[in-house]
């Protein structure tokens, strides 16, 4: 059985004292739970639709409609990089044929340490700074195949 | 009342209707797929786009409210290539896998296909979305996502008519599927529902699908058997046999609704062994097979000696509340018109206190008869004896000497049933004489002075009375064969070969005299028994 | 050129409550409580400040259809959901003068009555969600918002909600839907969140750009916004431009600025010597402009309108010679694919197929028929569908495969 935290109960109090009804907290309360667990598993849901009382089905269905939720486990950087328009003018392919050469995974897969994965993702709102990558709260902007092997190098040793 | 112009034909409108509710009622059809009657407006499939005036865009029928001088358009070119359109982008990804495909015939992208439809396809067989194929949702229902056109009807059922949300949707864009959270099995008791409204082949029923397809299939109109509520069904059959039971849309009882046990109540009826000839005990105490007209010689001749005898009083009639109104009143008519007889009975459990007690606040009620307000209207419980334990200490202290007792079968059982059945049985075994109306066989039978082969629910046409007092009718949709009789007509041969001279020839002149003579009926017509039921005038 | 959102954009220190009261910040809100509420509404209405989100309705006449007896809370909700491909001024503001926001929001919290109001942030922009609550949180400690609003009897709280990744939440009923914990499926409309939005309230949806004009307005007063711009598009707008360009970035110009101008001069021209070819000049979901039809054009939604596109959230994206109109058609309709909810019909199968076709076409592999089944398939989604988002899917199929025909035709050639 999972539980959250201490800290992550004070979260979900608190995220739930934001609205006039509870089902108005369960999107952030997802959030929250993909922080603590890592990802939206069946388990997960479960737990947070007992938790707020709504049916594992619900919850999951909510989860699957939103792509920031994951549905499988990710590497602990989760590269995902924007493929939309202005990205993709400035270059966002020769960025990500760089991510797969040197970490030797394809789009959606991850390396067998589970430190990287790699994702493509709809636009960033980075059209001016393109191409751009976000890998967890983080963006990295003016991407080039030089800059992603310094981000890969850094993200390595932490 | 707003007046509207659908196709050129002007409709006086209950102001609130929407555009698809006032088409369908004046019996123009507008294609639609998540549209329902009984279910929240969605108006999510776009097949239901009409053309009003004034209206810049083509609008859905099902989310606009008629109001006053609204000009409408079903069928114009504007509005069917529209619909097509929709119909084409619903079969892009669908399998099209009729041929093997239960839903076959009864299928609304078949039925819309022949007349919007009628195109190729554009989409080769490679860039079709895939999904999953044959997932088990439990006892009633297995799922093809695949099929799906998505229109929310099952969702909509679990989110709003029990409550329980079992289904949802999953995903985003054309990856979107219906299902269950781990696949789960649906444990609701009114999961069969989601197969009828389903109008594609995505949900289909475990206990019907690859029994026999549609089109062979007669349909009879009936009320079912399974308990008080007397839910509006259909029954669907092939050569004597059922082949399953649907909900007949009836807003003022079961909308559009059946719960599990009653849909699937025919395979208890199916399944057990019948009496199929008169039995008579001879003075050997063994009972054999006779004729009717043997059956019915004796029966009159007993009853008489013992009226003779032993005073009326000495006769009991034990009714069944799942008998029709009209083979109820005739077996009173039969044994107070032509013995006296004065004392009857049907309760071998508390049916009278729970014929209005509700199982669960969707449809069902407690009580497991259909007719237990037919049998009180007909004055059918004795203060006296106080149901059957009291028919039972009469019996046996000799104030009783002979009977005549129905027992029907619960078509959907509860715990406390066969404790019921040993009661009659015990009745049966406390009379001197006792005459036994049963479609079943069962061992206390050969107690009985004479058993009557009768016919059970879905092979005898008559009325039951709800819960709620109405009274509706049910077809007959089996012929059972061999001797078996319909209960009615065995009273009405018991009269008539006692002397009787009203003549019964059909459940339309019984039902004829129970809505003059017995209160409860007043002003009930047949006619109206067939529909939605009918309730007394006041 | 006269600016109202970006005035202190650049100036060090701005996103902190010292430094925004230091240029004169919360004076407008000040004014603004002193103020009738419905005075607020008809000065917002005199302004002729229109959505800046993309729809560009009147914000005077969308709070006026705000009921005020209904019995039931009032809601304000910022939509800061900025995902419109090309899109990225919502994000500058809030990054870099948050209380401008928070003041924008009080302004109109106060004049439609509401008192609990949230911002809805799309998720990926966490990092900027975080300077905004920074800012929430110096807002009530300084006693501007909380139960007394810069001193006055009016209670108010804001709070930030954060998507979780759904180009549709953008629209303002998916954006309730979801802020209420389901999918974010649009609504069918009737009814209208004026009167049926939020918890079934009264709910007003304004996006950023929308309400960080508030403040100028209620300082220079609305005819001084409405003495800017063009006949119908009043005040200034904020472009975030992108692609082929040399000076990427977001920029405020006045209503009716010419286009040409606006790529050349603030945007810095194209850049490697190339040629324009095209410009999408409002987000990825307008028609796009053949750079002979962006003669003469200028920046306000009327004169876009005229040249056959669309104003829509000012994100803009530049197209060079060097590109292949296939090839970026094949990435736009891959997004309204890609971010297409599922509930209706249309959009849901012809977002995808459409996607398909281009992808197929673009390797290679398309039949010439293709070409107009892709037109086919825009018209069986247009106007069919329950929200916008197909249509935002239709009008780039087609100004692409109309404009740029030869260049499609070319790929099936092989």
């Amino acid at each position: 059985m999972i539980e959250f935290s201490e800290e992550a109960k004070r979260r979900y109090e608190s995220i739930l004292s934001h609205y006039p009804q509870k089902r108005a907290a369960l999107i952030p309360v997802l959030a929250l739970a993909q922080r603590e667990f890592g990802w939206i598993s069946d388990e997960v849901a479960e737990y947070v639709g007992t938790l707020m009382g709504y049916p594992p089905s619900d919850v999951m269905s909510v989860a699957t409609f939103y792509t920031l939720l994951h549905k499988k486990p990710e590497g602990k950087y989760h590269m995902e990089v924007c493929r939309n328009l202005s990205c993709w003018l400035m270059g966002a392919y020769g960025c990500v044929d760089e991510i797969k050469n040197r970490l030797g995974i394809d789009i959606g897969g991850k390396t067998p340490d589970g430190r990287f994965s790699l994702q493509l993702t709809e636009c960033l709102g980075s059209c001016g700074t393109a191409p751009a990558m976000q890998v967890g709260d983080r963006y990295y902007e003016n991407l080039t195949p030089a800059k992603i092997g310094e981000i890969i190098e850094k993200l390595s040793h932490d | 009342m707003p007046k509207v112009t659908i196709n050129g034909q002007e409709l006086e409108v209950e102001a609130g209707k929407t555009v698809i509710q006032a088409a369908l009622e004046a019996g123009i059809d507008v294609p639609h797929y998540c549209y329902h009657p009984d279910l929240p407006v969605d108006g999510n499939c776009r097949m239901c786009l009409v053309d009003v005036e004034k209206m810049p865009k083509l609008t859905p029928s099902c989310t606009t409210v008629v109001s006053e001088g609204m000009v409408v358009r079903t069928d114009n070119d504007r509005v069917k290539t529209a619909v097509r359109g929709v119909l084409e982008f619903l079969l892009i990804n669908h399998p099209v896998d009729c041929p093997v495909c239960d839903q076959a015939g009864e299928c609304r992208l078949q039925d819309y296909y022949m007349v919007y439809g009628l195109h190729t396809s554009e989409i080769p067989l490679s860039m079709k979305v895939r999904k999953r194929k044959v997932i088990d949702l439990g006892p009633m229902v297995v799922l093809d996502q695949e099929r799906c056109v998505l229109c929310s009807r099952c969702i909509r059922f679990f989110d709003h008519v029990t409550k329980t949300g079992e289904m949802q949707f999953f995903g985003r864009g054309d990856h979107v599927a219906i299902g269950t959270f781990e696949d789960q099995p649906l444990e609701n008791p009114y999961s069969g529902n989601v197969v009828d409204i389903c109008p594609v082949g995505a949900l289909t029923s475990r206990d019907f699908r690859f029994k026999c397809r549609v089109w062979f299939l007669h349909s009879t109109d009936s009320v079912c058997g399974g308990c008080s509520t007397g839910c509006s069904m259909r029954i669907d059959h092939r050569d004597g046999t059922i082949f399953r039971l649907l909900p007949r849309r009836n807003a003022e009882v079961n909308r559009s609704w059946l719960c599990d046990e009653g849909r699937i109540s025919f395979h208890e009826l199916m399944a057990g062994e019948r009496v199929v000839r008169p039995l008579v005990k001879g003075r050997d105490g063994l009972q054999a097979p006779v004729t009717w007209d043997d059956a019915v010689r004796s029966i009159n001749s007993a009853l008489k000696d013992t009226a003779d005898k032993h005073g009326p009083e000495s006769i009991l009639g034990f009714a069944s509340p799942s008998a029709t109104n009209e083979a109820l009143y005739l077996f009173r008519q039969y044994l107070s018109g032509q013995f006296g007889a004065s004392r009857f009975e049907f309760r071998s459990g508390s049916e009278d206190s729970k014929v209005t007690a509700q199982e669960d606040d969707v449809l069902r009620h407690v009580d497991k008869h259909p007719n237990t307000m037919g049998a009180l209207n007909l004055g059918l419980a004795s203060e006296e004896l106080g149901g059957i334990g009291g028919a039972i200490a009469a019996a046996r202290s000799g104030r009783i000497k002979a009977g005549v007792v129905m027992y029907f079968k619960p078509l959907v059982p509860r715990p406390g049933d066969e404790e019921a059945e040993a009661r009659v049985a015990e009745l049966v075994r406390s009379l001197e004489y006792s005459v036994v109306l049963a479609p079943h066989r069962a061992d206390w039978l050969s107690d009985a002075s004479v058993v009557l082969p009768v016919a059970a629910w879905s092979e005898e046409e008559g009325t039951y009375t709800n819960f709620q007092g109405r009274v509706q009718f049910a077809g007959k949709a089996i012929n059972p064969g061999g001797d078996i009789q319909p209960v009615w007509e065995v009273f009405a041969n018991l009269l008539y070969a006692s002397g009787d001279n009203a003549l019964w020839l059909s459940v339309d002149d019984v039902f004829g005299r129970l809505s003059e003579t017995v209160p409860g009926y007043k002003g009930v017509l047949l006619a109206e028994a067939k529909t939605v039921g009918a309730l007394p005038t006041p | 050129m006269t600016k109202i959102h970006l005035v202190n954009i650049d100036k060090p220190g701005q996103a902190s409550l010292e430094t925004y009261r230091a240029g004169g910040g919360y004076k407008a809100l000040e004014k603004a409580m002193k103020m009738e509420q419905s005075a607020i509404v008809e000065e917002v209405k005199t302004s002729g400040l229109r959505g800046r989100g993309g729809a560009g309705f009147p914000t005077g006449m969308k709070w006026g259809f705000v009921p005020r007896d209904t019995g039931k809370p009032t809601y304000l909700l910022c939509n800061a959901d900025e995902s419109e491909p090309g899109t990225f001024k919502d994000r500058i503001l809030m990054e870099r003068d948050p209380h401008l926001l928070i003041e924008g929001m009080a302004i109109a919290c106060y004049a439609l009555n509401c008192h609990l109001s949230y911002i809805y942030i799309r998720g990926e922009y966490e990092f900027v969600a975080n300077t905004v609550q920074k800012a929430l949180d110096e807002a009530y400690a300084d006693g501007i918002l909380g139960p007394s609003v810069v001193g006055n009897d009016y209670g108010l709280d804001i709070f930030v909600h954060l998507g979780q990744g759904a180009y549709i939440c953008g629209e303002e009923t998916s954006l309730i839907e979801s802020l209420e914990g389901y999918r974010g499926y649009p609504r069918i409309k009737p009814p209208f969140p004026a009167t049926h939005g939020f918890l079934a309230s009264p709910t007003v949806v304004n996006n950023v750009e929308t309400l960080t004009a508030l403040p100028w307005i209620i300082n220079n007063g609305g005819a001084a916004h409405a003495a800017l711009g063009t006949e119908k598009s009043k005040g200034t707008k904020l472009f975030s431009v992108s692609g082929h360009v040399n000076k990427p970035g977001v920029y405020e110009i006045v209503m009716g600025y010419p286009l040409l101008d606006f790529i050349n001069n603030e945007a810095g021209g194209i850049p490697n010597g190339r040629k324009l070819k095209a410009v999408i000049p409002g987000g990825s979901s307008v028609p796009v402009l053949t750079a002979a039809e962006c003669e003469g054009v200028g920046l306000d939604y009327e004169s876009l309108l005229k040249a056959g596109s669309m104003l829509g959230s000012g994100g803009m994206i530049v197209l060079d010679d060097s590109c292949r109109m296939p090839e970026v058609l094949s990435v736009i309709a891959d997004f309204y694919a890609h971010e297409s909810c599922g509930q209706c019909t249309p959009c849901r199968e012809g977002t995808g197929w459409a996607a398909k076709i281009l992808r197929n076409l673009v390797a290679g592999k398309g039949r010439k028929a293709d070409i107009d089944l892709l037109l086919k398939i825009a018209d069986m989604m247009e106007g069919k569908t329950i929200c916008p988002l197909a249509d935002a899917d239709v009008m780039p199929i087609r100004s692409f495969v109309t404009k740029f025909r030869s260049e499609f035709e070319a790929l099936c050639e092989g």
